[in-house]
């Protein structure tokens, strides 16, 4: 049992720079939570707070209902890895691995075993006897990652994990992180901020702009419905297009473009007639015929899908297109909207059903 | 695993430190015997002069640097559990024990030029240093005979 709950944290540093405003979260036993977000808006220093490597300036964190907000980081029983790993470079792989319970002065014969399970499991077995500099990125992550598992914690918290690996070890390791959670079912928090890892790996995704939490929920939620513009744009790759439109007796009027509303649709936006709102659409929500004429920049064939980049009516606006095209500069293609988001102009959060928002 | 199993499994992955260690000591013990040899309580200093400074002399320096080499040399050899050091270890014992009969007991043998409580010292010294090295090598031997036995086991039960 690992149930973590933080409620109301704030982050304010000497200098009074405020880093985290009125953070909270309850983490389920077993769950792996994402913290994802831009540089500098606040996750590392969240993840932090709950290793005890930084003070909680308000709030409480609690871990299976007692309260460690004060308490030092050696005792919360949480193992944190780095995104520069920070092995010891004279110790063996074994060694490392073994380090923390070697500290702890447990029974040499104990420590044997924990080592050789957590090797077992991350597949080092044969590299036990090595250094860290005979290992690839991608082995000492996992060496990294075998020194925490071997602690047994409550609560694993990672750091950017992935950030020092290319793309191909990356995507080797991200499926190495989500069998080890699957294996150990212990609680997970995962800071990064490539929103492709937050998607695949999360149970839940909090999504962190400028120290606030600007939405929680499951990867499909943040996906289908974003809460605001800063996470329609922050979550799906490429990110969302943006358009400012007129709502007009059941149609939205951009620059140079009108879309025809559903029923329902226009029930949603019946508090914003004749006001303006922000538009949002999705690259892979844009397909091939319709009304609306794209003028083509750029064509990038990835293979399966094709991005097309260009300019409807003078807004910018990328398409991903099924299949392999050969749009060149200067083309014109019939594209057509999907499933759209509307947003509020002035607050940027979600129209829902009834003119609510978010 | 039982726990003798495990306690000869962890030998894969770490150093046999105890054996190293005790190698080390002999050298240590050995630079004793070696700065406490020379300090002669004769009152005639002509006449030490005449016992200690012939070729012997300078043979006795060069073999306590040849000592120090092969035995750092071993200690870094039975580290890692390979047998041979030990044989190499029990024959620089043997040289240990050999020169109480080279410097202490001929200079002991000559009268003034040593006091008695010196002599004991310089042969405990030498003695010591002979049993760090046999008990390194006695150690490295059982411990390297159980690794290898072991790792035979493991890559039998492999295949």
């Amino acid at each position: 049992m690992a149930e973590l709950s933080l409620k109301h944290i704030d982050k304010i540093y000497d200098n009074n720079v405020q880093a985290v405003f009125d953070f909270n979260l309850d983490v389920k036993d077993g769950e792996l939570i994402v913290l994802v977000g831009p540089s500098g808006c606040g996750k590392s220093t969240t993840l932090r707070m709950v290793a005890g490597l930084e003070d909680i300036s308000k709030g409480t964190l609690t871990l299976d209902g007692r309260d460690i907000t004060q308490t030092p980081a050696k005792d919360r029983d949480m193992a944190m890895v780095f995104q520069n790993y920070a092995l010891y470079g004279h110790m063996t792989i074994y060694e490392n691995m073994a380090f923390s319970l070697t500290l702890r002065k447990e029974d040499p014969n104990v420590i044997h075993k924990k080592v050789l399970a957590a090797a077992e499991i991350l597949d080092l077995t044969t590299q036990l006897n090595k250094k860290p500099s005979q290992l690839s990125g991608g082995q000492r992550q996992r060496v990294a990652m075998g020194r925490s598992i071997v602690r047994s914690p409550k609560v694993f918290l990672f750091d950017e994990p992935l950030s020092n690996l290319d793309a191909k070890l990356r995507s080797a390791t991200r499926r190495e992180i989500i069998l080890l959670h699957k294996r150990l079912n212990a609680t997970m928090l995962y800071v990064t901020h490539d929103q492709t890892e937050a998607l695949t790996l999360a149970d839940r995704i909090v999504c962190m702009s400028m120290g606030h939490v600007q939405q929680i929920g499951t990867p499909l939620e943040l996906y289908l419905n974003p809460n605001n513009i800063f996470v329609a744009s922050f979550i799906g790759l490429p990110p969302m297009n943006i358009f400012d439109v007129a709502v007009k007796d059941g149609t939205l009027v951009g620059k140079g473009f009108t879309v025809p509303l559903t029923p329902e649709q226009k029930a949603t936006l019946a508090p914003y007639n004749n006001k303006e709102i922000s538009l949002g659409v999705r690259p892979e929500d844009i397909s091939e015929g319709g009304d609306m004429v794209m003028d083509v920049t750029t064509n990038e064939n990835l293979g399966m899908n094709t991005l097309v980049h260009g300019h409807l009516a003078g807004n910018r606006i990328t398409a991903k297109l099924k299949g392999w095209t050969n749009y060149r500069d200067g083309d014109q293609v019939k594209i057509a909207f999907g499933r759209m988001h509307f947003f509020d102009k002035e607050t940027t959060q979600a129209i829902r059903k009834d003119g609510n928002v978010k | 695993m039982d726990d003798q199993n495990i306690r000869v499994d962890r030998m894969r992955f770490s150093k046999n430190t105890q054996s190293s260690r005790l190698a080390l000591l002999a050298i240590v013990l050995n630079v004793l015997f070696f700065i406490s040899i020379y300090k002669y309580v004769c009152k005639d200093a002509s006449r030490s002069d005449e016992f200690y400074y012939t070729a012997l002399m300078g043979a006795s320096i060069l073999y306590n640097l040849v000592f120090m080499l092969a035995t750092f040399l071993s200690s870094e050899g039975v580290k890692n559990y390979k047998p041979n050091f030990s044989y190499i270890m029990f024959g620089l014992a043997a040289i240990q024990i050999a020169r109480i009969f080279i410097y202490p007991v001929s200079a002991h043998a000559q009268s003034g030029l040593m006091s008695d409580g010196q002599f004991i010292r310089l042969i405990v010294y030498l003695v010591l240093s002979a049993l760090c090295l046999v008990g390194a090598a006695l150690i490295n031997l059982a411990k390297s005979r159980a690794l290898a036995a072991h790792t035979a086991s493991l890559e039998a039960g492999k295949a």
